[in-house]
């Protein structure tokens, strides 16, 4: 791919994901000028990159959702729900677009015309050049009643008489009209839209007739800032005067410094194990040595954290997708919802935020199909007729907590029970010994589902296991909490860097392993007799439970194992919920590596996700307990 | 005589492609880039450029205003503003402030135009 073809890619992407934040916003707040600038000017860029690619399809489809916003700049119309729509449509293709073209290195061939066509015939039968345009609803009718009733009823004669002038085109009518309108909001607080509808009035007629009726209308039946919630601040513009002056850097060169910073960390570690050689002998160097190891260590680890914190994303990256994502999945079930977020601005690294979209909307979609009740029962309850979904995130030390809660019916343990044991997800005993939250969280175990039906939505199959897959896959992990009538929260606990890992080291057939420290449970000894036979496979009771043991030197090939012939050490590790245990030769320090994912001739190896370098040169084999209890 | 060229415009895209066609049709020239208006005003200060090209649609301030603002710290500077949107409006403006304007996408034959205007035909290479 050439520079231009890759700076193009880069440029639209940030474009595009401004385009999408701003037209959100302007779904909410259609008169919000200064975001309508940003996002024309977005798009103005968009399309200009494009023809310096000279990619003419994307060109044409983003000068027909120019033109819509340079209309709505110019002060001709309010853009409508419709508009808005259609832009964030075209914009989803531009999106399809780079990413067809950044799998290929090429610009996509023809199909790429019949897709702009399309979308410039969306536009075009939306703006009728000259004639009145008349707005679809608004999605959620709920949301227009934010303006007090006799407000609204005002608003409403005023439509009234527009709509009976529009035909007489008498201006008088037409601009007493506006202004009237104008003062109930104004009355209302709502002072920019006062505004706006008062700068009507001062248009011709031409201009007034046709502009006056969509706003009006808007008004009246459109999304109103204060109960459509997607967020109470506004997610950041490039518009915004106050932006944090930012350097563009490629991503891969901030790789190179996080693995440099690596490296860099295994040299220390290297140091603070001659440091620690070299306090065994009594002389000046051996202390000078320990002392500039000193000051050292705690360099690197603020170098660490700061080169970690180039690599961040705030969440809101991951969270803007879902005000559209949602609105299509409640559309889709007749369930009315609002989305609210909460702490949107919380920064993770990125390789986490992005890869959080998929289980974050798995989740959602949950939430929607089986946590909002159907809005008749929702009445029944009392409960407000369109429910509220909230994400959430906030830093917790060296974590990010990231939550989404829904206000609906809660999950049905005895149901969860019934399922559990119906499916042999536990048994009976099991069940019988867990607290009711214990047995909501059987959930997220392999082949549970209590999806009733197979919507469109969820219940494909895929349940909340491979939502608690793919967060502990990138170091998170799941919880669950519910209420019966209030609602449930579905929490990812995920660390801020995927860089540092916590182990115990452990010595196995003269080979280190790295067991992660929070799978770990506990050290014991148990007589090698205890551990039995169980086919090919060696087993051990611990507590009345009976675990898989693993031999770490056996499954290296180590042969030969004439071990401490009457004594095992048994590591026991845990990992959603299931137990192993490790059998070593001796266990080691607590180590906090940098994990180097597996490659060359070790990649694929099942049971271990990664390897380290240790301070003497040794490399440690980190192991993966949840593949190894595959 | 080699010329000091300033292009100006937060698309590092539009800005690539601007040097590249420079690059091509006056080898020698020295380019300074800038990619906000305060960057830009800060150029014309320190390096003195004889020649200025502005993107229109810019955040804070448009091509327009700063190209009022290059004019008066410069007077003499050959001014050039580019935009996509050919409105009447903007090409009155530019002209009103003595600056040519510049369609976009940029052509080699509109540059080269715009260039001979500057230093005289037949300058390159």
């Amino acid at each position: 791919m050439n520079e231009f073809l890759q700076q193009f890619l880069i440029e639209s992407r940030e474009l595009a994901d401004a385009a999408t934040a701003g037209l959100l916003d302007l779904e909410r707040q259609p008169q919000d000028a200064a975001q309508l600038d940003a996002v024309f000017r977005a798009l103005h860029t968009l399309k200009g990159g494009a023809g310096i690619v000279e990619f003419a399809a994307m060109e044409r489809a983003v000068h027909a959702a120019e033109n819509v916003l340079a209309a709505a700049r110019a002060g001709q119309q309010l853009l409508t729900a419709a508009q808005v729509r259609d832009c964030l449509g075209c914009v989803d293709q531009v999106l399809q677009w780079l990413d067809t073209i950044e799998r290929s290195g090429e610009l996509p061939s023809g199909a790429c015309d019949a897709e702009a066509d399309r979308i410039i015939a969306r536009f075009t039968g939306t703006v009728p050049a000259g004639a009145m345009h008349v707005p679809e609803p608004a999605p959620l009718p709920a949301a227009a009643g934010a303006l007090p009733a006799p407000a609204r009823e005002l608003l409403a004669a005023q439509l009234a008489l527009v709509r009976e002038d529009t035909a007489a085109g008498s201006y008088g009518h037409l601009a007493s009209a506006a202004l009237t309108a104008a003062g109930v909001l104004r009355h209302g607080g709502r002072e920019a839209e006062a505004r706006q509808l008062a700068g009507l009035a001062a248009q011709g007629v031409e201009g007034l007739s046709a502009a006056l009726l969509p706003a009006l209308e808007h008004l009246l039946t459109g999304a109103a800032p204060a109960t459509t919630v997607a967020g109470d601040s506004p997610l950041a513009t490039p518009g915004n005067a106050a932006a944090a002056q930012t350097l563009r850097v490629d991503a891969t060169r901030i790789d190179m410094l996080v693995r440099l910073t690596g490296e860099l960390i295994v040299a220390r570690n290297a140091l603070t194990h001659l440091a620690r050689q070299a306090t065994t002998q009594a002389s000046p160097l051996a202390a000078a040595l320990k002392a500039q190891q000193a000051t050292f260590e705690p360099l690197i680890d603020q170098l660490q954290r700061a080169v970690l914190g180039l690599r961040v994303l705030p969440l809101r990256v991951v969270f803007q997708r879902f005000p559209r994502l949602l609105r299509e999945i409640a559309d889709g079930r007749g369930k009315p919802v609002s989305l609210l977020f909460e702490g949107e601005d919380t920064e993770a690294d990125k390789a986490i935020v992005e890869m959080l979209f998929e289980p974050l909307l798995h989740v959602v979609r949950n939430a929607v199909d089986h946590g909002v009740e159907p809005a008749a029962l929702r009445q029944q309850r009392g409960k407000p007729p369109v429910a509220t979904i909230r994400m959430r995130a906030r830093r917790q030390g060296d974590q990010v907590l990231v939550e989404v809660s829904d206000d609906g019916g809660g999950m049905d343990v005895q149901r969860i029970r019934a399922v559990a044991a119906a499916r042999g997800v536990a048994t009976a005993e099991e069940l019988a010994a867990m607290s009711d939250a214990e047995a909501t969280g059987l959930v997220f175990m392999p082949g549970f589902s209590t999806a009733a039906a197979v919507t469109a939505l969820s219940g494909r199959g895929v349940g909340m296991d491979a939502v608690r897959t793919a967060v502990e896959r990138i170091g998170g992990r799941v919880s669950i909490q519910s209420q019966p009538q209030l609602g449930t929260t579905i929490g990812f606990l995920l660390p801020f860097s995927v860089m540092l890992t916590t182990v115990m080291s452990v010595e196995a057939g003269g080979q280190m392993f790295g067991v992660p420290l929070d799978t770990v449970v506990e050290t014991i000894r148990v007589p090698r007799a205890s551990i039995a036979a169980v086919g090919a496979a060696r087993a051990l009771v611990v507590r009345d439970q009976t675990i898989p043991v693993f031999d770490l030197a056996q499954m290296l090939g180590a042969t030969g194992k004439p071990r401490h012939a009457d004594e095992a050490t048994i590591v026991i590790a845990a990992c959603a919920g299931q137990h192993c245990g490790l059998d070593v030769d001796a266990l080691g320090e607590r180590l906090d590596i940098i994990l180097k994912p597996l490659d060359g001739l070790l990649a694929g190896t099942p049971g271990i996700t990664g390897t380290s370098v240790l301070g003497d040169g040794r490399v440690l084999l980190v192991l993966d307990i949840a593949g190894l209890l595959q | 005589m080699n010329q000091k060229v300033l292009i100006v415009d937060d698309s590092k895209l539009a800005r690539m492609a601007f040097i590249k066609a420079l690059d091509s049709l006056r080898p020698g020239w020295t380019r300074f880039e800038a990619a906000d208006a305060a960057t830009a005003l800060e150029i014309v200060q320190r390096d003195a450029p004889d020649v200025a090209v502005l993107d229109f649609n810019m955040p804070h301030k448009d091509g327009l205003a700063l190209a009022a603002e290059v004019r008066q710290l410069n007077p003499q500077i050959h001014l050039a503003v580019i935009s996509a949107n050919q409105q009447v409006e903007v090409v009155r403006r530019a002209r009103a402030t003595g600056a040519a304007f510049l369609p976009k996408p940029l052509t080699m034959k509109a540059l080269g135009d715009f260039l001979d205007d500057v230093s005289g035909p037949g300058e390159s290479a």
